[in-house]
């Protein structure tokens, strides 16, 4: 499996870390936020059997968090972005 | 009283040994050895950072995985808005020049001891790599001028191609130059290996 880094180029998968999930949203401190909305966010996940955005780290090149679209059930990766970019179009969405 | 004489050791004093005798060594490896080194990080952007670079040295900061050299310095890509730069031994304390120049637009630090550099050159540099370092080093993917982090066998390293000899600098940690150095030698072995300097 291949990861086309945004900054270092097409490389294998043995560079990168995976961490999983790249859709949960961390929950507001306090305030409001019930614990099922913590539980929700620690502990519960979906289990695509297709596409599925997820965070890998490029530990062994330019040490910076990638949001890498792979494939489940084929391990085809679509695409990858700076999980930088990702968060500040996310935190810009109303 | 007599006074203790502190001599600087390089993390490579030891390791670096030629492998076979006979023939020309298919590798060639010499220490770049008391250089110079500081690690650049552009705080918010880099902009600014980059102007003052083009007005100091009349060099770009490369953007993407690229080494320029001005005025005796070597800008080499680290990863988005992060560089190292290296000087040739002897120059001024670099980490201060730079923090001097720089001031709040960029993290400076001194990494003068925390790396090795070395220059690995000769007509079966290629194959020797290609045993562990994952990457295309053929000249059609990776030429003069051209920047990696990558990894060699298990080992971190951050290299760049010099010329078309061809010969490339590797800079490993100092921690990991024991195991870059056991590396190599198994790798480059069957060429022939001679060290210089
Ligand atoms: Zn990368």
């Amino acid at each position: 499996m291949r990861i086309p880094c945004p900054h270092c180029g097409e490389r294998g998968f043995q560079e990168f870390a995976y961490y999983g999930d790249a859709g949960p949203k961390r929950p507001a401190h306090g305030g409001d936020t019930g614990e099922d909305v913590w539980f929700d966010y620690v502990y519960l996940r979906d289990n695509p059997a297709g596409p599925h955005e997820e965070l890998w780290y490029h530990a062994a090149g330019c040490r910076t968090w990638l949001v890498v679209t792979r494939n489940t059930l084929t391990h085809e990766v679509a695409g990858a972005r700076p999980a930088r970019d990702v968060a500040l179009e996310r935190s810009a969405a109303p | 009283m007599s006074e203790a004489a502190l001599l600087p050791r390089s993390p490579l004093a030891g390791l670096l040994r030629p492998v076979g005798g006979r023939g020309a060594a298919g590798v060639t490896v010499a220490e770049r050895g008391s250089l110079r080194i500081a690690g650049l990080v552009a705080r918010a952007g880099g902009a600014v950072l980059a102007d003052i670079v083009r007005a100091a040295y009349g060099v770009d900061l490369p953007t993407s995985p690229r080494r320029t050299e001005a005025d005796g310095l070597e800008f080499i890509w680290a990863g988005p808005a992060q560089w190292i730069v290296l000087a040739e031994p002897g120059a001024d304390d670099l980490a201060a020049t730079l923090r001097g120049r720089f001031g709040m637009l960029a993290a400076v630090t001194e990494q003068d001891d925390a790396r090795v550099v070395l220059r690995i050159a000769g007509p079966r540099v290629r194959d020797a790599l290609a045993k562990g370092v994952p990457i295309d080093l053929h000249p059609r993917a990776f030429g003069p001028g051209d920047v990696a982090l990558t990894l060699a066998g298990h080992v971190p390293v951050h290299l760049w191609q010099v010329d078309d000899g061809p010969a490339y600098d590797i800079a490993v940690a100092r921690s990991l130059a024991g195991s870059f150095c056991h590396w190599l030698r198994d790798s480059a072995g069957e060429y022939g290996m001679a060290v210089e300097g």
